[in-house]
């Protein structure tokens, strides 16, 4: 057995089992503590595919910068005493979800011979790293959309002040009594 | 090497997984958090067919995904916050002012 097919059942059955504590953890902060085990899964599946910039993105971004966000906003707001989960929707939902995963594996396995391939073969992988390719073409190809994308970034840190300033919220109240 | 279509059905999974946290869950924050995971799936579909179809234009899409995630999260994470301190709650059955 390859050591890339070993990661990779490894690697999807952590990713799999901690999404599914992600969702019927009662307790919020062992739902975050399972986000973590998850995305930093994601990320070996990525370094298993061969995406090394974006496997380190994805640890640096998601696993670090956003997962704190969680944590800022659950350390502020108190412990929540309700239910976790809604046993009415819960039943509901599994066989809705059952149906669309086959769906979407339908979908996505036999859409796939439809498109073009591109030009970056493995070999020339050999030559070039993956970060060189994706890189080149994020600043030639791509270089509008990213610099929105930075656009994007700054009116969100512009609206999350906005919204998380005590002042507003308490006018609010004021105007409305 | 393993086979693209078990990357593929790994995204769909856990996109599943994420939706049925949207829906199950009662807890606003345990939303957000699902989306997270529904966002991690597409990634996980973008970077798989990009190694079959020998392309790297999904591995930029999967970096603006990322940058749109944290935009996400700061955003949504700031109503939350929002909405705790003006209604006490983060529980979404309570949490119905618009419902005629």
């Amino acid at each position: 057995m390859e050591l890339s097919v070993v990661a990779f059942w490894v690697l999807s059955a952590i990713a799999v089992i901690s999404a599914i504590g992600v969702v019927f953890f009662k307790n919020i902060v062992y739902s975050v503590l399972s986000l973590i085990s998850t995305l930093i899964a994601i990320s070996g599946l990525f370094f298993n595919l061969g995406a090394e910039l974006i496997g380190a993105l994805q640890i640096l971004i998601y696993a670090v910068a956003i997962v704190v966000f969680y944590v800022l906003v659950i350390s502020t707001v108190p412990q929540y005493k309700g239910e976790a989960v809604d046993p009415k929707y819960a039943l509901l939902s599994a066989p809705f979800g059952f149906i669309l995963f086959l769906e979407l594996a339908y979908v996505s396995v036999y859409g796939l011979w439809a498109s073009n391939t591109g030009i970056f073969s493995p070999d020339i992988f050999k030559e070039i790293s993956n970060a060189k390719a994706v890189a080149t073409l994020l600043f030639t190809k791509y270089l509008f959309p990213f610099e929105v994308a930075s656009l994007i970034l700054l009116v969100a840190m512009i609206g999350a002040i906005l919204l998380g300033k005590k002042d507003i919220v308490e006018d609010e109240k004021e105007g409305g009594a | 090497m393993v086979p693209y279509e078990y990357y593929v059905a790994l995204s769909g999974l856990l996109m599943v997984l994420g939706l049925i946290g949207v829906i199950v869950r009662k807890n606003i924050i345990a939303m957000l958090i699902s989306t997270e995971l529904m966002l991690n799936a597409v990634n996980i579909a973008f970077v798989a067919f990009d190694m079959k179809l020998h392309d790297v234009v999904g591995q930029v899409f999967v970096f603006f995904i990322l940058t749109i995630a944290a935009a996400e999260a700061a955003i949504g994470l700031g109503l939350i916050m929002a909405i705790y301190r003006m209604k006490k709650d983060v529980d979404v059955e309570k949490l119905t002012e618009l419902k005629g």
